[in-house]
């Protein structure tokens, strides 16, 4: 855990609102680590999973609004990380489901164990990539009912998408899911990120933050 | 009490000390914990947080052990490290005026290992509010100030009554400090997610200059100045109206470093 600064490598826009941006730096991380990342328009930095893109340390952003918008402008950055828990999956093959913002963790994720990628999106994506990509709402369930024979899930993206995936496959494999409290410090100090599970309070940005989903929704 | 730096890391931001990953503790005068109750307490429901460019709101509601398992972690050394690289201040509160005396209780063998022990009256996020009755506080700071033989700060906020008047009574009863101000009652609303909590950062910072002016030039209180210290600059601006030293708490969440840069300024 430190405190560094990144410098923008490369900018890659995968749709009108998503990029990916690597960096020149190396970070030794575990896969849905993140990093907190500051922005201008913010008290607090934000975090963001860390992952790899063309051999280079990358994060996915979805610009949804100024501080998003400024994380993919700049050439530097100031960050602290990597922050919470390693996903370690169960034995077996896996699968992970998750936006398209979610690239560069997806690739990491597929490099170190055994699992396939599916992306969900509400566009197609502009570049080439390297994962099945299913497009808009009823492609994406249809895709969901298709999944069979794994081991595990792993499921990343927005809390609405998180909720639907886990209701299409908790009866076919067990599923893991990045939660997305609000964060502050990242760091396990402001009790900021609690979550309510059947297990007590967890705070994502040490307890997780990826739990099982039947912690949280059984 | 001997700040240097003059830098007190804020209770509740600075968690139990996780901040050591992120700041070198030469640049800390004192590391304040996160206030401890007399029954553990899971904190308030999510969601807990929320943030704009100007305030953070915070409802995380004392969330802590407790006093017990706080001094059992303690006489295991869980904090060995803290201690061994900083001034360390103990905070504590109760869920009524007794509470805080037991926490008091408790806490007396372990009293010398703190450079000073600081009363939070003024969480905004618990239903009990000492500051409202001060007939009850003023039983109750001399009664605290009895059982404990440590520099004392009391932790005000500006609910419940003027704050110059309240420091005074801290004073009166024998205290030696104050630490001014904690965060404020304060509502927001983002969609459906409504967050009800204490607010915090730069927009606190006039509403705290005020009150450590008007409590330096009514007591002679060590004062801890805390609320929307951001930088340099507002450091100094608490400095100049009296403060012997700063507390820097949300301004952790935009930059760990911003410590460091103070302390420089001031050391």
């Amino acid at each position: 855990m430190e405190n560094f600064s990144l410098s923008r490598c490369e900018l890659i826009r995968l749709n009108r609102d998503t990029f990916i941006v690597t960096f020149n730096e190396k970070i030794d991380f575990e896969p849905t680590q993140f990093i907190m990342i500051e922005t201008e328009t913010s008290i607090v930095r934000k975090p963001f999973g860390l992952g790899r893109w063309n051999d280079r340390l990358a994060i996915g952003v979805q610009v949804i609004g100024p501080g998003t918008a400024y994380i993919v402008r700049q050439e530097k950055l100031n960050a602290h990380g990597p922050c919470g828990k390693g996903f370690v999956p169960p034995k077996g093959r896996g699968a992970m489901i998750a936006t398209l913002a979610c690239l560069p963790m997806a690739f990491d994720l597929q490099e170190r164990y055994d699992c396939d990628v599916f992306i969900g999106s509400v566009d197609e994506p502009w570049i080439e990539v390297p994962f099945p990509i299913v497009v808009g709402d009823e492609a994406f369930l249809k895709m969901l009912q298709s999944l069979n024979g794994y081991d595990w899930f792993l499921v990343i993206g927005s809390d609405q998408m998180e909720k639907i995936v886990y209701d299409a496959l908790k009866d076919k494999a067990e599923v893991f899911v990045s939660f997305n409290e609000y964060m502050a410090c990242g760091i396990g100090a402001c009790r900021g990120c609690a979550k309510v599970t059947k297990h007590g309070l967890k705070h994502l940005c040490i307890d997780g933050p990826v739990l099982r989903g039947e912690e949280v929704w059984s | 009490m001997e700040l240097r730096p003059p830098i007190v890391i804020a209770s509740g931001v600075g968690g139990m000390g996780e901040y050591l990953k992120l700041i070198d503790p030469r640049y800390i005068g004192a590391y304040t914990l996160k206030t401890i109750t007399f029954k553990p307490r899971l904190g308030n429901p999510p969601p807990r947080l929320i943030a704009t460019e100007r305030y953070l709101i915070n409802s995380i509601g004392l969330e802590n052990v407790g006093v017990e398992k706080f001094i059992e972690e303690l006489e295991n050394g869980l904090y060995e490290e803290l201690f061994r690289k900083v001034k360390v201040i103990f905070s504590f509160a109760g869920e009524d005026f007794e509470e805080y005396l037991k926490v008091a209780e408790r806490m007396v063998p372990h009293q010398d290992r703190f450079v000073a022990f600081e009363c939070n009256f003024s969480c905004p996020n618990v239903d009990f509010n000492p500051l409202s009755d001060t007939s009850q506080l003023k039983k109750m700071l001399i009664e605290l100030r009895k059982k404990l033989d440590v520099f004392l700060i009391a932790k005000l906020g500006i609910e419940g009554a003027f704050i110059e008047q309240l420091a005074e009574l801290v004073e009166e009863c024998g205290w030696n400090g104050v630490t001014i101000i904690n965060t404020i009652r304060a509502l927001h609303i983002d969609g459906e997610t409504l967050i009800k909590g204490g607010i915090s950062g730069p927009i606190l910072k006039p509403i705290a200059l005020r009150a450590v002016y008007e409590v330096r030039n009514r007591t002679n209180l060590y004062i801890i100045a805390s609320g929307g210290i951001m930088d340099e600059t507002d450091a100094q601006h608490f400095f100049e109206v009296g403060a012997n030293a700063v507390s820097i708490g949300t301004a952790l969440y935009r930059d760990p470093t911003i410590v460091e840069r103070i302390a420089k300024r001031f050391l």
